[in-house]
């Protein structure tokens, strides 16, 4: 396994007007699960096709483990990649695709149906060994695909673009975690695309998200989700998305229009994006802060025998949503109350500190 | 409660009466001769299986047969392997592939005489190009006299034609195989061979059934361009079935012979379509076709 660095990788597609990517800075440890996500468009299969040697980087470099790969051909990169759906050859038994890409690098037969064997145990396919890949359920044939990804020990690099689309809702978490345990126990490096957030959580050590052929931030899921760097993290993050109103800092507090909904220090007085958790915030029948109207609530539990959901308000015009107790009514006047210490302040898209940080 | 209404047997009537005109009363006319000795409308008399009997002992028959049979083999292996390679290095977008492909069924667009009338002259010993050409070159060639070179024309003619068939279908067949295939071959350090045999001949495997199956039927009806090429000579080396046939019926009007010989013809040609096709799809269970996602 190989530490992926990526300085300032840029990728251009012959004849398009725009990078599809640029500015590309991430460096992988070696063994780290890492998450790719980002909505359709946004560049991810663009950057899994560099990784992959599919597609040359237009400018900066590309190195595993210091050893600069960008202009070698994909066979020769140790990358091996699970796809959307069970990419299988058709004529082969699950032992034999197992085998197929240490045999086409010299491998003895004996050997290489040994380290197949192996491999096929960690992934619970010992028994489907001599069946054909490509007749088995969905479920076991991307496990072969993964296994086929996993069976090379000098592997730098597993690449996983949507493994999961192929396979039923209900058996996704499963393949997930056997995904997740297999690389564990070999200390894989994985590269997992997804445009699911969930996915993308309870799978990677850390998570790069894509936008527009830039990452926006790379980080720890709960550092994504509590300190987004940018306001689109904050808004694609969570469901529903981040809070976003746009507020003006003004004499040490935030207003939103001309009501003061926090303090402020130490930002610099204009414009601002506010940010905050619905679960962050609550709004209030009774209780002092600035005044909204609540629009409407939706129910998505029960916890202690009250409701439980999304409370939608009205700010000065702008929309707050909030997680909390279900006990206000659509018309009510309530008071927003929100923790101070976990705002969030954007200026032109980019966090600039949250309160805390500011009042440090 | 259910009502029965007769009148719904109605319905299936059109089909009835299309399945009967297009093929149960051709085929029973057909039979029906096949078991009699017509002389004139009111002079007829049934001998049975005779006519059968006689075709089936007749060394002209069995000959044709072997001539056919020989035939059909020759073109299937190689028009398959030959159109499987045209359409693997065929481009595959771009402005090229479509000219390639215009290119490419231009014989298909052809009418078969006129084929044969273009090899008949292109052949020629005397001034066609082919011909006269491998005559220049110091070889003997004269496929009006010579039986093996009235088959090296004649399969030349039969590729020409045909092949494009099976190429454009490979082809299709090719487009059709996601590029993922090829993208998990090559990080898998797959060979130019192993691509063919694992990505490529399985994807192709229900196209080549079709093409195999129609360049099959079709060889095994091949009719108008040994007629023009070489009129089934020199001698009978290049009569094939449906030569032969026409011979008896037209020419000769035994029509109670010839039926006989057409219902043999028509269940040979059923015969091998059934076995090729068996064939394929058996081992296709062995081994597996594309689409088992």
């Amino acid at each position: 396994m190989a530490e992926i660095r990526l300085d300032d990788v840029a990728h251009r597609y012959p004849g398009a007007a725009a990078d599809t990517l640029s500015g590309v800075n991430l460096v992988i440890p070696a063994g780290e699960a890492h998450a790719l996500l980002g909505g359709s468009g946004a560049g991810k299969t663009t950057l899994v096709n560099l990784l992959s040697g599919l597609q040359p980087p237009s400018a900066g470099t590309l190195s595993f483990d210091g050893v600069d790969v960008g202009s070698l051909p994909p066979r020769d990169r140790r990358v091996a990649q699970v796809f959307q759906f069970p990419v299988l050859y058709q004529s082969m038994t699950v032992a034999e695709v197992l085998a197929f890409p240490l045999r086409n690098r010299g491998w003895k037969r004996a050997a290489a149906r040994e380290r197949a064997r192996d491999i096929a145990g960690r992934l619970d396919l010992t028994r489907w060994l001599d069946a054909r890949a490509a007749a088995l359920p969905l479920f076991q044939q991307q496990l072969v695909g993964i296994g086929r990804a996993l069976v090379r020990p000098d592997i730098a690099l597993v690449l996983l673009d949507e493994p999961l689309t192929a396979v039923e809702p209900a058996t996704k978490w499963q393949l997930r975690r056997a995904i997740r345990d297999v690389q564990r126990e070999l200390g894989a490096t994985m590269v997992y695309v997804t445009h699911d957030q969930t996915e993308a959580m309870t799978f990677a050590d850390r998570i790069s998200v894509v936008h527009d052929g830039r990452i926006l931030q790379t980080d720890t899921p709960e550092a994504l989700y509590n300190r987004p760097a940018h306001e689109h993290v904050a808004h694609f993050i969570g469901s529903p998305g981040m809070n976003l109103l746009q507020a003006t800092v003004a004499g040490g507090t935030f207003r939103v229009g001309d009501q003061t909904v926090a303090a402020a220090r130490d930002l610099g007085d204009g414009p601002c994006t506010l940010g905050f958790r619905p679960e962050w915030a609550a709004l209030d029948r009774d209780g002092a802060g600035p005044v909204a109207t609540v629009r409407g609530a939706r129910v998505l539990g029960v916890e202690a025998h009250r409701p439980v959901g999304i409370v939608t308000a009205d700010l000065g015009g702008q929309t707050v949503r909030t997680r909390q107790i279900i006990d206000v009514e659509p018309g009510d006047r309530v008071a927003l109350r929100v923790d101070p210490a976990r705002l969030v302040a954007f200026r032109d898209g980019v966090r600039v500190a949250t309160v805390e940080a500011a009042r440090a | 409660m259910r009502r029965w209404d007769n009148r719904a047997w109605l319905g299936v009537l059109p089909v009835v009466l299309i399945v009967a005109f297009s093929a149960v009363v051709p085929l029973m006319t057909v039979v029906n001769y096949s078991v009699q000795d017509i002389f004139d409308l009111n002079n007829r008399l049934f001998v049975g299986f005779e006519w059968y009997r006689d075709t089936l002992r007749d060394p002209r028959f069995l000959e044709a047969l072997l001539r056919q049979l020989g035939f059909s083999a020759l073109v299937l292996a190689i028009e398959i392997p030959l159109g499987i390679l045209v359409a693997r290095n065929l481009p595959r977008r771009g402005a090229s592939a479509g000219v390639w492909l215009v290119v490419l069924a231009i014989p298909l667009l052809i009418p078969w005489n006129v084929v044969g009338t273009i090899w008949q002259m292109f052949a020629r010993p005397d001034i066609g190009l082919l011909g006269a050409g491998v005559n220049a070159l110091g070889l003997d060639f004269n496929f009006t006299a010579d039986p093996v070179d009235a088959w090296i024309v004649l399969l030349m003619m039969d590729v020409w034609h045909w092949t494009s068939l099976v190429a454009l279908l490979a082809y299709a067949g090719l487009a059709a195989i996601p590029e993922p295939y090829y993208q998990a071959a090559e990080l898998d350090g797959a060979g130019r061979w192993q691509v063919f045999r694992h990505v490529e001949l399985p994807g192709l495997k229900p196209v080549l059934l079709i093409a195999g199956l129609l360049r099959l039927m079709d060889s095994l009806m091949i009719y108008t361009e040994p007629f023009v090429l070489t009129g089934g000579g020199p001698g009978s080396s290049t009569t094939f079935l449906s030569q032969h046939l026409t011979t008896m019926a037209v020419g000769q009007f035994d029509l109670g012979p010839a039926a006989a010989f057409s219902v043999l013809y028509f269940l040979v040609i059923l015969l091998l379509c059934w076995l090729f096709y068996t064939a394929v799809m058996r081992s296709e269970d062995v081994e597996g076709g594309p689409g088992g996602h």
